[in-house]
């Protein structure tokens, strides 16, 4: 866990989100073990040790006989910030306790199957960076128009329009303030695209959402 | 000893609980009061939590229960502490399921930080154990990360507690009795033996992917015998050796009050 992370207490990722991701998984999606497509969001846990900062490397994951695993991923989405208690709220609320925006990368393992909690492949060490700051909320009219661009070693490999989101921003507030009471400084990143972005040991990485900023890491291992 | 976060007569104290079942205060003072009192409110005892794991499926005759083979692999899921509640608190049932069960579950308190953990190194690792009720609501299940944050994060239903034992006093948590009492009557009656992965495989599987650090938690998993729980419900779930964890179900409108 980095000192300095922007996340405090908890930092949640929306799976599945991406409205082409679930149209081209509705088959299998259909059969199992998942034997219907979700009905409610799909969600997962960055956990204290994957928090990591802007410009930060990105350790290079090992397998469990210790060898430096042949392929990661990054999958990049805005980080809700939470800007107050944020307990049962409706959809039509929820944006009055988002206290600002930041942008979230999730490094992992390539998603292979979503049956089970994905520990081997989510859970790595320092490969959850945020920031590079966060941005008050004001100055974000409509987080459902923004886009996320990943950029690997200067080359954009990935653009998301968070309109292509199965569920807005305000929809996944409310659903998960429903699950759990979110605290100030809680963070969810809502929508990743659904293919993933493979990178390699010394890549630069740069996630970006305009107006609300540009996350720069370099992956490990090189 | 046991170690403990409580509130009493307006304080929050960590205390610590001796052989004879006085509580003393990290000051060495001794409170005139009995460990049974209604006066104490109990806090979970973990004072900064980190991450919370927990096993599913971790013991081969509940599994047969839930109607799965036994998992060759741990499967692993992740909470947080807006789950937890302490003992002789209250949890919840949501409004309209059908089926709220209680899990009683042995709990591993990481106490030092390690990444490559070997099994023969892991319990000094583990600074005690404690009693956790990992509540479940089937209704809410989905086949997408399963058990999905929406039956396994909510607020409340993780109870646990009341203190934490010191793993130097508890000589084998691989062989302790579990059992659980609804309303009086005993539901669950298993032991730790039965436990598919234990303790120190659990430190080195998880420390093989990721560093654990001081305040995470491993809730190893409950055997046979799970049940439903209604509103007015109390429910006890005891760890031999550990203690014993005491939880009163509401409804989802008087557990959020203003908040429903």
């Amino acid at each position: 866990m980095t000192a300095k992370t922007l996340v405090k207490s908890k930092l949640i990722c929306v799976a599945l989100n991406d409205k082409a991701q679930l149209a081209a998984l509705e088959k299998t999606f259909n059969q199992a073990p998942y034997k219907k497509p979700p009905t409610e969001p799909v969600l997962y846990y960055k956990p204290h040790n994957t928090w990591n900062v802007n410009s930060a490397e990105i350790e290079w994951a090992r397998d469990f006989e210790g060898q430096e695993v042949p392929e990661m991923v990054v999958g990049a989405s805005l980080g809700v910030v939470m800007g107050k208690e944020t307990c049962r709220v409706s959809a039509e609320q929820a944006l009055d306790y988002v206290g600002g925006y930041t942008v979230v990368a999730d490094y992992s393992l390539p998603e292979q199957n979503y049956y089970r909690p994905d520990i081997k492949g989510k859970c790595l060490d320092t490969t959850a960076p945020v920031g590079p700051e966060i941005v008050p909320a004001e100055k974000i009219s409509n987080p459902d128009e923004l886009t996320v661009t990943i950029s690997v070693n200067g080359q954009q490999k990935s653009e998301f329009k968070l309109s292509n989101m199965q569920r807005s921003v305000s929809e996944l507030i409310s659903k998960i303030s429903y699950i759990m009471t979110l605290q100030p400084d809680e963070i969810i990143a809502v929508g990743f695209a659904g293919d993933r972005v493979p990178v390699a040991q010394g890549d630069q990485v740069e996630t970006s959402i305009q107006g609300v900023g540009t996350l720069k890491n370099t992956l490990g291992g090189a | 000893m046991r170690h403990a976060r409580i509130i009493f007569e307006g304080r929050e104290l960590d205390v610590d609980i001796d052989a004879q079942d006085r509580i003393i205060t990290s000051e060495g003072e001794t409170l005139d009061v009995s460990l049974d009192s209604d006066q104490i409110t109990w806090l979970p005892p973990v004072k900064n939590p980190g991450t919370i794991f927990a096993l599913g499926l971790n013991y081969a005759d509940h599994a047969t229960e839930l109607a799965f083979e036994p998992p060759k692999e741990p499967l692993v899921f992740i909470k947080h502490a807006n789950t937890l509640t302490g003992h002789k608190q209250v949890s919840y049932r949501p409004d309209n399921v059908e089926y709220q069960h209680y899990e009683c579950e042995l709990v591993a308190v990481i106490g030092k930080q390690g990444k490559n953990i070997k099994r023969e190194d892991a319990l000094d690792y583990v600074a005690g154990y404690t009693v956790c009720n990992d509540f479940a609501i089937r209704d809410y299940l989905e086949n997408y990360y399963r058990p999905n944050l929406r039956v396994k994060s909510r607020d409340s239903l993780l109870p646990m507690g009341p203190w934490i034992v010191d793993t130097a006093d508890v000589p084998n948590a691989n062989n302790l009795r579990l059992t659980t009492e609804v309303n009086g009557k005993m539901t669950q009656d298993g032991s730790t033996k039965d436990m598919i992965f234990d303790v120190p495989f659990l430190i080195e599987y998880l420390s093989k992917i990721m560093t654990l650090n001081p305040g995470d938690m491993i809730a190893t998993g409950t055997p046979h015998g799970v049940a439903d729980m209604q509103p007015g419900d109390t429910v006890v779930c005891t760890l031999e050796a550990i203690g014993s964890l005491e939880t009163r179900i509401v409804s989802e409108q008087d557990y959020y009050g203003d908040n429903y």
